[in-house]
């Protein structure tokens, strides 16, 4: 078969008629929606969360500065902290984990250009 | 009823006039319906899909740029919608094994009739990967025009040119198959 013949049988579609309340049945759900009251934003419920994750911000922050004004701020960290650190950071410099991670940035980069290499293709 | 008629109805209901809303529904009502018919062939579910659409097009009205005709905003925003409505419930997925057989093993091209023909490449149309399928519709929807189909699925032509391509192609091997198949075994009996 060739592209004409499909052209041909795929053009000549015919056309099918909106049923007579269509025009009625789209308008109700229009002027429902139109009339419909706005919901709106539970403030009331939403206020006491909301009001914890802004202390909650505002302490970090008050934290974080002090932190940054005594020095490093190392010191006033708990001792288990900073060694669980240290054994992290060295954890880190045994595997090279510095070139893992290149090494997965690469690939996945890669791997995005050509998806979307394909798709533009396509 | 011009492109400018469409731009005054709309900056009516913008306003507060919600009954303006009417003559433009009125006036897209067949198309919309006829597009979400080539993407379901389901009448009942065409019209569902296209209310949906005038209701989705009422609610953004505000965000119609009007750099291109309100028809391009409007088909573009409706196959959008057919397109992911259909992905999620899809259609009977219809298998070029429930086509029709041929009445009469003597007709012409394969033993096919012509309008069996016709059903089976409009029913392998719907066997395609959505892309292609959505590319095809869309192209054969806007009589045959790359731009408007282009416009209507928000892709650059180029992209949709090859989805054609590519469309027919796949259309033509699954056809193929399929009125081949008749012959084939007319020859082998004669």
């Amino acid at each position: 078969m060739r592209d004409d013949d499909i052209d041909s049988i795929l053009s000549k579609e015919q056309d099918i008629v909106p049923s007579s309340g269509f025009v009625r049945s789209v308008m109700e759900a229009v002027q429902h929606e139109a009339t419909a009251p706005q919901i709106p934003f539970p403030w009331k419920r939403a206020l006491p969360g909301l009001s914890a994750a802004v202390l909650a911000l505002g302490w970090a922050l008050v934290a974080g500065i002090s932190l940054f004004k005594r020095g490093t701020g190392t010191e006033a960290l708990p001792a288990e902290f900073l060694s669980f650190l240290a054994v992290i950071s060295e954890a880190w410099k045994t595997v090279g984990a510095n070139w893992i991670t290149l090494a997965l940035v690469v690939s996945l980069a890669s791997v995005e250009f050509s998806r979307r290499f394909v798709s533009r293709k396509s | 009823m011009s492109a400018a008629e469409d731009q005054i109805m709309v900056d009516r209901v913008l306003a507060g006039d919600t009954s303006a809303f009417e003559g433009l529904v009125r006036r897209w009502q067949g198309p919309l319906i006829n597009l979400a018919y080539r993407f379901c062939r389901d009448r009942g579910r065409a019209e569902e899909l296209s209310q949906e659409a005038f209701l989705r097009a009422y609610r953004s009205l505000d965000r119609w740029r009007r750099e291109s005709a309100f028809s391009t905003w409007l088909f573009a925003l409706a196959t959008n919608l057919y397109c992911s409505e259909l992905m999620r419930i899809p259609i009977n997925t219809i298998w070029l094994g429930d086509v029709a057989e041929p009445r009469d093993s003597r007709a012409i091209n394969g033993g096919l009739e012509d309008q069996d023909r016709d059903r089976a490449v409009r029913r392998s149309v719907f066997t395609l990967p959505p892309k292609y399928r959505e590319a095809l519709i869309l192209f054969y929807f806007h009589d045959m025009d790359v731009a408007s189909a282009a416009r209507s699925l928000g892709l650059p032509e180029g992209t949709v040119k090859a989805r054609l391509s590519r469309g027919r192609e796949m259309l033509r091997g699954k056809l193929s198959q399929q009125l081949a198949g008749p012959a084939s075994s007319k020859k082998e009996i004669s």
